[in-house]
């Protein structure tokens, strides 16, 4: 048997020709031109991408599981002005590359009308230019990126669903300063752009880290296998007294459990929210041997900071409402009430409110200056408002800052919870006045 | 003399016809599938060079997607730093990912088999993290933001309106067309043959006057230029950063050589459109089981290993390979 | 002092796991001419399982065994079902040449982890997973001062010393252990004199099923369990083996606890954004100043 190397086989044209033919079968019909695509009379819709596999899918998987259940909750009563809401979900395994296909299938296969609560800032750049050109909006996307948000002329229709990292580790070090400002404060944070947007932030706050002694650092990702021993063994070594963490909630039970295990105990733990779901904290020890009333210990007194009220906040109208829907609507394998499910029902909730607000002539251009006049006027669980306006498209400026009680519910660190306010930029930080509205009837909002 | 001519002017006309087909191709697809076969170009680009790299000269690379990371990152620093236009700025991935090959291809050279497998695949696990290291000048994890930018007035005023996955694909298949008539050349001249003499019988080729290490470290230099050039197109789809270059897109790139034909241009191109449309094809061929998501998403990997495995048992030459036994019968 | 101490003991228990992943790497290298990169998905699955055991109520002692038998049975496996239908044509085809004898069988080894990996994220990857440790993980106190080390550490590095005496006694005094021994080194010699080569080389794979297995159960306490944050530790095992010559035992032990130390330097004294081009800048250097490895004997090409 002898291989022929050089391309004179006439197999090579009937190849090519094949290959067209099954090109041909596998592409679609044109959409109808009339109005703007994924709108009908009887349905809006709306696309997601995700990492649902691979290993940066670890709870963010639930998120869109939650999205969908509000809206097949929505659809339950009747959709938004008759239109009921289709959320088409694509997983790009956090691969880049991948995202842009998944994007394009999106846009021209299932002819989605809005990209709503995308996950994942390395990936979600690849394609918000190209989303940005096509005029679709691309609302409440799912990182605390501030690049995404602040100058609204670069992506005027991108609007984002968290507070910024930056923000966030204003108001928590604010806070640190004033509460241990006599302590030695250190770090530890994944080398991305969060971990280092964090920085940045606390360092707004006058919270500086010195690096390779109280700054300790790991590549995102390798916490899983490589460990966190020789980061928390060198805060443990440079006297750190309050130890930050900027790193997702898995980078967390694991250093947590790392310092008992190297008898490091820090007078205090400060976790950013990102990193600080304690049901996947408590879930991951579990698997490791840890019982829940121990792990539940381990986190008391921790001290997080939130925009919306804590999951476990059974007080709150918002997280009885949700938690209701979840527990009739959620179809996906993991429907455990946490954060991450909270905070999808919530962006769904304000997609919800938003297609209402902007009504029954709903188009891409109607959407995005909705977005931008009114969106600050939207409510939802959220206990500080929208930032959006025609100068920047930032989610939540602000956060309160609580502490776990040995139920592992975020409670305020003082007596009142007090929701501090400010920019990504380097503005002061102020108490907020915002007083959040009341749920509507039946959790479901009929816009601003 | 003469015959090597006509195969010249064979493999110039079969090129042309391969563009002219994808062209024609690109124009009555619908934009998605336009962008997925801008993807089959690209990776055809890449395969390619696994065609020449492993399939030619019998080296094995599990870090080819590192190199195509170098040429994504010399195309990006080259548009957003010297301001130049994404052609020069192709060239320069070109050249600067042939340099990098030049380096490994002096470590490789002394590499056979498992060791070469491995030292590439730590390769591609420690490239990504310079860009980290060096974050003030190669993004960070952020990565940086490139495009394709807008199709040239001449194209819309003779063809239309070109869409955005419609001039990505047009964009791509002349620099296609010209990797796979340069491929052609390679195989059919005297150095494709020394090649393969070395992947036959390294030592009985050394006997026969060849210089082995040379003609390796040349392999690396050709075939990293082609992964440079495919990885820079890669990175111009959005954006060059660690996550468009992860191991995983080395091991597609050799998953696709393998199940097309190791060893001949065709089973390139079939490998690169069967690596890109096999898991469309599945979600395709499986809407109406209603699989979950967790079920669905990993499927694609589950049926890619099993092919793979039945590749290598069943059909070592890949799926071009098959067809032209099944023709010749 | 402490810092030193710390990253000493770190290393030194690090290094243990991957000693374990390159001796498993080397056994199968010895018995069958093959780098299985598929080792540590082995692992992850049977890790998997014991986890799924554990979690359901099982006993960690059951859980263990049963994860090392599924260790050694997917080893059987993958020989029996992939890599011998593979050498059975090394002689006709694509196979022909030389170069491509040591290449498939390392394309069929990613075929493997992709399978593997698959599986594992239809069954297990909603989350990820912590994984148990059988004895105390929390640092030794004695005297009123914190050692730099737990039980478990210690237990770690016991164990991984026992199963290499288990290993050198196994080649050196059973006559199983030389018949592999003398396969290794001529296969055909080994025939001849009538060993059953197929059986030999459908052990060493279920050896090293085993061994990674134990490298898995041993590694995931301190970090968590995914079904892809072993292919790091592939990474690193497949170091060591290179650094200790890929054909000896003692040198895989000795590889991996210099990556151990390597790895745990870096971290402490550089950054560990390093660590990756730190593993390839020594890989590189070890292969270029003594490619054979330091305990290789470098390998006479039969013309």
């Amino acid at each position: 048997m002898k291989f022929h190397p050089s391309l004179s086989k006439p197999g090579f044209l009937t190849l090519v020709a094949g290959l067209a033919v099954g090109a041909l079968a596998l592409s679609s019909l044109p959409a109808n031109a009339a109005s703007d695509p994924g709108v009908t009379d009887t349905e809006i819709v709306l696309g997601m991408q995700l990492p649902q596999s691979g290993p940066a899918s670890p709870g963010y998987n639930k998120v869109d599981d939650a999205m969908r259940a509000y809206f097949d909750y929505v659809n339950s009563k009747g959709g938004v002005n008759g239109r009921m809401i289709r959320l088409e979900v694509k997983d790009d395994a956090y691969k880049a590359g991948l995202t842009v296909s998944t994007a394009s299938s999106l846009i021209n296969k299932e002819k989605v009308f809005a990209f709503v609560g995308s996950v994942g800032t390395q990936t979600h750049i690849s394609v918000i230019k190209d989303i940005n050109r096509r005029g679709i909006p691309d609302i409440f996307v799912n990182s605390g990126y501030s690049g995404f948000y602040t100058d609204p002329k670069k992506y005027p229709n991108s609007f984002g669903d968290l507070g910024t990292y930056v923000v966030e580790a204003k108001i928590l070090g604010k806070y640190l300063k004033e509460t241990y400002g006599d302590k030695k404060i250190g770090i530890l944070y994944q080398t991305d752009d969060f971990g280092r947007n964090a920085v940045a932030g606390f360092a707004t706050a006058g919270l500086k880290f010195t690096p390779k002694e109280t700054a300790a650092t790991f590549i995102a990702g390798t916490q899983g296998s490589l460990g966190l021993v020789s980061q928390m063994s060198q805060l443990k070594a440079a006297g750190v007294e309050v130890v930050i963490i900027a790193a997702v909630s898995s980078a967390s039970a694991v250093a947590i459990s790392t310092a008992a295990k190297i008898g490091y105990a820090p007078k205090k733990w400060a976790i950013i929210s990102v990193g600080a779901d304690a049901t996947t904290i408590q879930g991951l020890l579990y698997a490791g041997g840890v019982p829940f009333a121990t792990s539940a210990a381990m986190l008391t007194g921790v001290i997080s900071a939130s925009h919306a009220p804590a999951a476990g906040d059974s007080s709150d109208e918002f997280v009885t409402a949700f938690k209701k829907i979840n527990d009739d609507f959620n179809k996906g394998p993991s429907k455990a009430w946490d954060n991450n499910v909270l905070q999808g029902m919530n962006t769904a909730y304000l997609t919800t409110e938003a297609l209402f607000g902007v009504g029954k002539n709903l188009t891409r251009k109607a959407l995005v200056s909705y977005l931008e006049t009114k969106g600050s006027s939207l409510s939802s669980a959220a206990l500080v408002p929208l930032g959006y306006s025609k100068a920047t498209h930032e989610a939540y400026t602000g956060f309160w800052v609580g502490a776990y009680d040995a139920s592992t519910v975020l409670k305020p660190v003082g007596t009142d919870r007090v929701v501090y306010t400010t920019d990504s930029g380097s503005g002061p930080v102020t108490v907020s006045t915002y007083k959040r509205p009341a749920m509507p009837v039946d959790a479901l909002p009929k816009g601003a | 003399m003469f015959k090597y001519k006509r195969t010249g002017i064979r493999n110039l006309a079969i090129a042309l016809i391969f563009t002219v087909a994808i062209i024609a191709l690109g124009a009555i697809l619908d934009p998605y599938n336009q962008g997925q076969l801008a993807v089959v170009s690209m990776l055809f680009i890449g395969v390619l060079s696994v065609t020449l790299l492993t399939g030619t000269s019998g080296q094995i690379s599990l870090g080819q997607g590192a190199l195509m990371a170098v040429g994504g990152y010399a195309s990006a620093l080259t548009i957003l730093n010297l301001g130049l236009s994404i052609w020069f700025a192709l060239v320069m991935a070109i050249i600067v990912s042939a340099l990098a090959g030049l380096l490994l291809g002096f470590a490789a050279a002394r590499l056979t088999g498992p060791y070469l497998a491995g030292t590439t695949l730590v390769l591609a696990l420690a490239l990504p993290s310079l860009a980290i290291r060096f974050e003030s000048v190669l993004g960070g994890d952020v990565g940086l933001n490139v495009d394709f930018g807008n199709p040239p007035a001449w194209l819309v005023s003779a063809f239309g309106e070109i869409g955005y996955e419609q001039w990505q694909l047009y964009a791509t298949v002349p620099l296609t067309c010209l990797a796979l008539l340069a491929t052609a050349n390679i195989l059919s001249s005297r150095t494709g043959r020394m090649w393969r003499a070395i992947r036959d019988h390294e030592s009985a080729a050394s006997l026969m006057g060849i210089n082995v290490s040379n003609n390796k470290i040349f392999t690396f230099v050709v075939s990293s230029g082609f992964a440079g050039l495919s990885g820079a197109l890669y990175g111009l789809r959005g954006i060059v950063g660690p996550s468009v270059y992860p191991i995983s897109l080395s091991l597609l790139l050799l998953t696709g050589a393998i199940l097309g034909g190791l060893r001949s241009i065709a089973g390139a191109l079939i490998g690169s459109a069967l690596v890109v449309f096999l898991p469309d094809l599945i979600e395709w061929a499986t809407r109406p089981l209603a699989l979950s998501e967790q079920i669905g998403n990993y499927l694609p990997g589950l049926i890619g290993g099993v092919l793979l495995h039945l590749t290598v048992i069943l059909n070592p030459g890949g799926i071009a390979h098959a067809l032209h036994r099944h023709k010749n019968k | 002092m402490d810092t030193a101490l710390t990253t000493l003991f770190l290393g030194t228990t690090r290094g243990a796991v991957f000693a374990l992943v390159a001796m498993g790497l080397v056994l199968v290298w010895r018995g069958a001419g093959i780098v299985n990169f598929a080792q540590m998905g082995q692992a992850m699955f049977s890790t998997y399982i014991a986890s799924s055991l554990i979690i359901s109520g099982h006993g960690y002692w059951f859980a263990f065994a049963t994860a090392l038998i599924a260790g050694a049975l997917l080893g059987a496996l993958v020989d029996v079902a992939v890599m011998r239908p593979l050498t059975k044509r090394s002689h006709s085809g694509i196979l022909a040449s030389e170069s491509m004898r040591a290449t498939v069988p390392v394309i069929a080894s990613l075929g493997i982890l992709g399978i593997l990996q698959s599986l594992a994220g239809m069954l297990w990857a909603a989350e990820e997973r912590g994984f148990p440790s059988p004895v105390s993980d929390v640092a030794v106190k004695a005297f009123g001062k914190t050692a730099p080390f737990t039980n478990f550490d210690l237990f770690i590095i016991i164990v991984v010393l026992l199963t290499l005496a288990a290993t050198t006694l196994f080649f050196t005094k059973t006559g199983m252990g030389l018949a592999m021994r003398a396969t290794a080194l001529n296969p055909e010699v080994a025939r001849l004199s009538g060993i059953r080569i197929g059986r030999v080389r459908t052990l060493s794979w279920a050896i090293s099923g085993v061994a990674s297995s134990l490298a898995g159960l041993l590694i995931t306490p301190s970090a968590n369990l995914s079904p892809n944050t072993l292919d790091l530790i592939l990474i690193v095992g497949f170091t060591a083996a290179v650094v200790g010559g890929l054909e000896s035992l003692p040198g895989s032990v000795v590889g991996g606890f210099i990556l151990g130390l390597l790895i745990a330097v870096v971290n402490v004294y550089d950054a560990p954004d390093d660590v990756f081009l730190a593993l390839l800048i020594f890989l590189l250097v070890v292969l270029i100043v003594k490619p054979g490895g330091l305990f290789g004997s470098k390998r006479v090409r039969n013309v």
